[in-house]
């Protein structure tokens, strides 16, 4: 990210911060399956973060929380009362993986925050992989659950009878539209938030003494974007138990 | 006895949190607007990604059985009364999501009864 624009004219690329790439400490050169590129890298922190916070952070156990516990516990209790009151009891037993889930996104986007990371979140590969994951558990879970009866979504019973293959073939889309918009929205966001900062960085090196305003422009957007990375994690998190509330209960 | 609690005293207590409450309870509601703007956005992405998918296997489609371009137009229509469909359901959800809470629950319902 720190590729500031050098004195004469605009070479502002917002782009190249999404680049996969292996850095140059690690051994630099081509991207490979076993390489360990900057993906894997913020990845593998992201991980440690997390453990960090909900193991180290948590270890003591204490009835009166120190700060770290308690910003743990906060965040435990969030999830599980948002998956009891969305899904009910029974989505409960699926708390842990939505939790993970959550937790993986909330710190993968703020760390994306920092100077000169990179956001794992802001590529469709890995948002991807997640929403996918999630349509494939919550399609198998609800014909385990409901059987046959799971294709009563596609075929809508109060319907006139000649009307109801078109419908099947829309509600067929729509079901697939889910996990596409999933994945596009949490990269999209987080993608355009740090080009737009970055475009306005690369105007404060090329407008000299007025580069000011651009500097005051990525202060004000820095906040939001801290809160988009936020939001985006309970969007995501919050759509999943939508997704599986309809497996689990599919009669409306 | 200076003990006993003064009604008239518990009183104006009682309605000045009435008030302090009041004063409370629409800043919550004021803080929803970036849940708007985010429920505004996943609509817009569900009608978009309908029409794109209905596209694409239109598309798909017409290759494979040589009948450029008329599956395209027909998918493309399926896809975007799909795109439509999700939108509506997303801002039923919302809609029974936001009426929860509160009382004016009751009438919402009847009008989805056709789907």
């Amino acid at each position: 990210m720190a590729g500031e624009a050098t004195g004469g004219g605009l070479n502002i690329d917002p782009m190249s911060q999404f680049v996969v790439k292996v850095p140059s400490w690690l051994g630099g050169g081509n991207v490979e399956w076993y390489s360990i590129t900057n993906v894997t890298l913020w990845m593998g922190l992201t991980v440690l973060a997390i453990a960090g916070l909900l193991i180290f952070g948590t270890r003591r156990r204490a009835i009166v929380p120190n700060r770290s516990q308690s910003i743990a516990e906060v965040i435990y209790g969030f999830i599980h009362s948002m998956v009891e009151d969305i899904a009910g009891k029974e989505g409960l037993k699926f708390f842990p993986y939505i939790f993970t889930i959550f937790m993986f996104i909330l710190v993968a986007n703020v760390l994306g925050l920092l100077p000169m990371s990179f956001t794992t979140t802001s590529h469709i590969a890995v948002t991807a992989l997640m929403a996918v994951a999630i349509f494939i558990a919550v399609t198998i879970l609800g014909f385990v659950k409901n059987g046959t009866k799971f294709l009563s979504l596609f075929w809508i019973s109060s319907a006139p009878l000649p009307l109801r293959p078109i419908l099947a073939i829309i509600e067929l889309i729509s079901y697939f539209v889910r996990p596409i918009s999933h994945s596009i929205r949490l990269a999209g966001n987080m993608m355009a938030g740090h080009a737009l900062v970055k475009v306005f960085a690369g105007f404060a090196g090329a407008l000299g003494i007025f580069g000011v305003f651009p500097v005051l422009a990525v202060a004000i957007l820095y906040p939001l974007e801290t809160l988009v990375a936020v939001i985006q994690a309970y969007v995501f998190t919050i759509l999943t138990c939508v997704y599986l509330n309809d497996a689990l209960h599919p009669h409306h | 006895m200076s003990g006993d609690p003064d009604p008239k005293r518990l009183d104006a207590l009682e309605a000045r949190l009435d008030k302090v409450k009041e004063r409370k309870a629409p800043k919550d509601k004021s803080q929803s607007a970036e849940n708007q703007a985010q429920a505004g956005w996943r609509m817009v992405t569900e009608l978009v990604v309908g029409i794109c998918l209905g596209f694409g296997i239109g598309y798909g489609l017409d290759q494979l059985l040589g009948t450029t371009p008329w599956l395209m137009i027909v998918f493309l229509c399926f896809g975007f009364a799909a795109g439509i469909r999700t939108m509506m359901r997303t801002a039923k959800e919302i809609q029974d999501q936001t009426a929860k809470p509160g009382t004016g629950a009751a009438g919402k319902d009847d009008m989805y009864d056709d789907d």
